[in-house]
């Protein structure tokens, strides 16, 4: 209990109780099998984008490039053929070298350079898209039905995207028990302290970059395979997504405090207003602004919670 | 297993044996810009002993045991470990060698437990990087025991006291067993239980043959802990000799302090009035911890002391900079109990500030500007501009406090360091200055401007203003103020006024001397 508290997910998980109660009346067959099975294919890129947001500002960076990345990625997997990749494993493979390659510019940038990461990736977030477009100027082009039938296939019994998140976490969990995992939090945490431990600032914020575009590059994969075609605008949402995410599940945008659970959380809330404000037959052009409304009362409700556990 | 660094050394020479040298630095130099912090220091570190590192604030001993621990790099000198030279570039280099600092200030990561902290860098883990939890918590535990401490390891290091921090900084290094362990002032925040089981910690690892340095501004634990001494003063070595028998406390002065008898007098002619400012058992936080003390009008005072005795927090409180927990201030015949800065700006008591830069300035905007910002804080009417009121303050300040400036448009920030204070403090011209408090005020000034700050607050003096003033140099105290009150501890320990106003007196006050 009191470790929940620390972590300041309490607040969000509450705040997951309502939307999902709220999305049950609203969507029929909300508990259906298919429905959910659907809805979890469609909420697993985001989860991922927000647990890779997640270890970034664990280490006391940030990301906004993440969107694009998935953009761009998406975009080389539906240019690439997928006979010179040798089937759809290649292709994944590809997904994740480039999602690696992207990860360490901007881990390289903000690290070696110096750069202050808000601005940096805001500037590599728009060099991403440039070269999205450039491969796919218009929606279009074309993935093979293998990958999709990859993503919407099961392990025994058990959803592939399914399985993809719960290895996303698995990974995760492992990483809090790791040398690395703490060592990002602790640089996080207070960078100062942490060189003075003798632990390398530099290598261990290139490490987070690394890890968490790892897990741009397989949001990437799971929206490719949803849609089966490029879209240099396809991860335009998740940037911001993923930063709102994170701070709804109690990770401090300053670094250093947080669990990846209360990102995962952060990511179905998020996920699910969407789903909600779908499903209460507001107007399309009102759609968004709604959106924003329940983000806002979210973000607020969390900061508020946040403020009094920090005082009791 | 924690890797124990390489070649631990071996069996302590037994008494009356000349242990042999562990650590040997030579000539060792650094510059910071401008600024000399070291130079040309030597230190000899014999082994299984403890050596007491002496110095006034600045002297260069926390750049020393930096050096030293790795954290930076000497600009010249040499160090030999061992016999080998000593060339390490990072705190990771230095730990592999077996060095290792305890700081003064505990850096720790605030969110993590204590028993991460306590092996951050030197986590102990399972082959794959995987950590040892259980192996972490019970060492952690093990090594806080051995310094009498049962702190909760699963706390966040943020929440614990700054005692507690402390034990914490000093576990760390212990965990890492070391062959050369620096403790720079680890006993400043403890208890006096704590510091007899720290002692007790440091004679166990010194009979195993392990080297201490040693820093505190305590010559009684000086005496109590440590067989050689080394005594620094403007970052060079001032005097080392190895202890027989009691210290002698006014010889480490006379080093540490340079001539003391060679200080210069010079007062102005002031007529000294009736109190404007009294404090009755003032408590603030932590730090300030019942302050009595009276301010005349006219009246310059000197608040002295090591550096963290509360002074800073003293003034800030006053200023009502910081939230006041306690006693009664009383402004004139009133009782004042300030919530911000603007309620005792309105009465005429204002701060220049600690940290100039940060507190005191807004470094991109004009000199101009800086000075207004007081005027246009306290306009009655703040959507009227009174640029010509403006425009004349600036013009005032400037030629009354000389600074040099190309004018009133000139970025702040391109300023001398001194004449940048001139601007925090010219900025109080646009009110009537009852109480001007300054916050180390010369700290990082040349000796010129530092003494026409001291003209100006003279001249304030004279008109009527009652200033009290913190240095952390005890000699300009000496030479401008009429009464000198010396902190320790958060308390005022010792005042001192005319002939008793010496700096023997006052450092030996600054120690807590006085008190105890």
């Amino acid at each position: 209990m009191r470790a929940l508290r620390y972590t300041g997910i309490l607040p969000s998980l509450l705040m997951l109780v309502v939307v999902i109660a709220l999305n049950a009346r609203l969507q029929p067959h909300f508990f259906g099998l298919p429905s959910l099975e659907d809805n979890i294919a469609t909420l697993t890129p985001t989860i991922l984008v927000c647990l890779a947001q997640a270890v970034i500002v664990l280490s006391g960076e940030l990301d906004l490039s993440v969107g694009a990345g998935v953009s761009l990625i998406n975009c080389l997997l539906a240019t690439v053929p997928i006979s010179a990749v040798g089937g759809p494993w290649g292709l994944m493979g590809l997904a994740l070298l480039l999602a690696l390659a992207l990860g360490a510019i901007n881990g390289v940038i903000v690290t070696i350079f110096g750069l202050p990461s808000l601005i940096a990736t805001f500037a590599t977030a728009a060099v991403w898209f440039g070269l999205a477009l450039a491969l796919i100027p218009q929606p279009g082009g074309e993935l093979d039905q293998s990958v999709g039938d990859l993503y919407s296939g099961t392990v025994s019994g058990v959803p592939v995207p399914l399985f993809i998140v719960a290895g996303a976490l698995l990974i995760w969990t492992l990483l809090g028990r790791h040398r690395l995992g703490r060592r990002i939090v602790a640089v996080g945490s207070n960078p100062a302290a942490a060189f003075q431990a003798g632990i390398s600032v530099l290598r261990v914020k290139l490490a987070a970059y690394l890890v968490g575009w790892l897990l741009v590059g397989l949001a990437a994969i799971a929206i490719s395979a949803q849609t089966l075609s490029g879209d240099a605008r396809v991860g335009d949402t998740y940037t911001l997504t993923s930063v709102a995410a994170v701070v709804i599940g109690g990770i401090s945008l300053a670094g250093g405090r947080g669990t990846p659970w209360g990102a995962l959380v952060g990511a179905i809330v998020l996920g699910i207003v969407s789903n909600v404000i779908y499903f209460a037959g507001i107007p399309s052009i009102w759609q968004e602004f709604f959106k924003g409304i329940v983000i806002m009362s979210a973000l607020g409700f969390m900061v508020l919670e946040q403020k009094r556990a920090a005082v009791a | 297993m924690l890797s124990s660094p390489e070649g631990l050394p071996a069996a302590p020479p037994t008494d009356g044996e000349i242990a042999p040298p562990l650590l040997i630095a030579r000539g060792i130099t650094k510059h910071f810009g401008g600024v000399v912090a070291l130079a040309g220091v030597d230190l000899t570190l014999r082994q299984g002993r403890v050596l007491g590192l002496l110095g006034a604030n600045g002297s260069g001993k926390s750049t020393l045991s930096r050096i030293i621990a790795g954290e930076l790099s000497s600009g010249g000198g040499e160090m030999h470990l061992a016999g080998a030279p000593l060339r390490h570039a990072s705190p990771q280099d230095a730990a592999r060698l077996g060095i290792v600092i305890a700081h003064q200030h505990p850096s720790l990561a605030p969110d993590m437990p204590v028993w991460e902290n306590v092996f951050l860098g030197a986590e102990l883990s399972y082959a794959g990087g995987f950590i040892d939890r259980a192996k972490a918590r019970r060492r952690t535990t093990d090594v806080l025991s051995e310094l009498g401490s049962r702190l909760d390891i699963a706390a966040p290091a943020g929440t614990l006291t700054a005692a507690g921090q402390q034990l914490v900084e000093i576990a760390r290094a212990l965990a890492r067993r070391p062959r050369v362990l620096i403790l720079d002032e680890p006993t400043a925040a403890l208890a006096a239980a704590e510091v007899g089981h720290l002692f007790a910690a440091i004679r166990r690892l010194t009979e195993e043959g392990v080297s201490v340095i040693f820093i505190s501004h305590r010559l009684a634990e000086i005496d109590t802990i440590c067989d050689d001494i080394l005594v620094m003063r403007n970052g060079r070595t001032a005097g080392a000799w190895t202890t027989s028998g009691r210290l002698d406390e006014g010889r480490i002065l006379s080093l540490m302090t340079g001539d003391p008898d060679a200080v210069l007098r010079e007062m102005g002619e002031r007529r000294i009035g009736e109190p404007v400012l009294r404090l009755e058992g003032l408590r603030a936080g932590p730090a300030v911890r019942g302050v009595d003390l009276e301010l005349r009008r006219s009246e310059i005072v000197g608040l002295a002391g090591l550096q963290g005795q509360g002074q800073v927090e003293l003034l800030e409180a006053i200023a009502g900079d910081r939230r006041i927990d306690g006693g009664t201030l009383w402004h004139k015949d009133r009782a004042v109990s300030p919530r911000r800065p603007r309620d005792m700006i309105n009465r005429g008591i204002c701060l220049v500030p600690d940290d100039r830069r940060r507190q005191g300035l807004f470094s991109g905007e004009t000199v101009g500007e800086n000075i207004g910002y007081v005027l246009l804080a306290l306009a009655p009417r703040p959507w009227h501009l009174p640029a010509e009121k403006l425009a004349a303050l600036a013009t005032r300040a400037i030629r009354r406090l000389l600074i040099k400036t190309d004018g009133p448009d000139q970025t702040v920030s391109a300023l001398s360091g001194g004449n940048q204070q001139k601007v925090v403090i010219g900025k109080w011209l646009a009110t009537d200055v009852e109480v001007m408090l300054l916050s180390d005020p010369t700290k990082g000034v040349d000796v010129h401007a530092r003494s026409e700050i001291y003209a100006i607050i003279g001249e304030l003096a004279q008109a009527g203003t009652a200033a009290l003033v913190f240095a952390s140099d005890v000699q300009e105290l000496l030479l401008h103020c009429d009464r000198i009150l010396v902190m320790y501890e958060g308390r005022i320990v010792e005042e001192l006024s005319g002939d008793a106003m010496t700096e023997p007196r006052v450092m030996t006050a600054a120690f807590g001397k006085a008190a105890g």
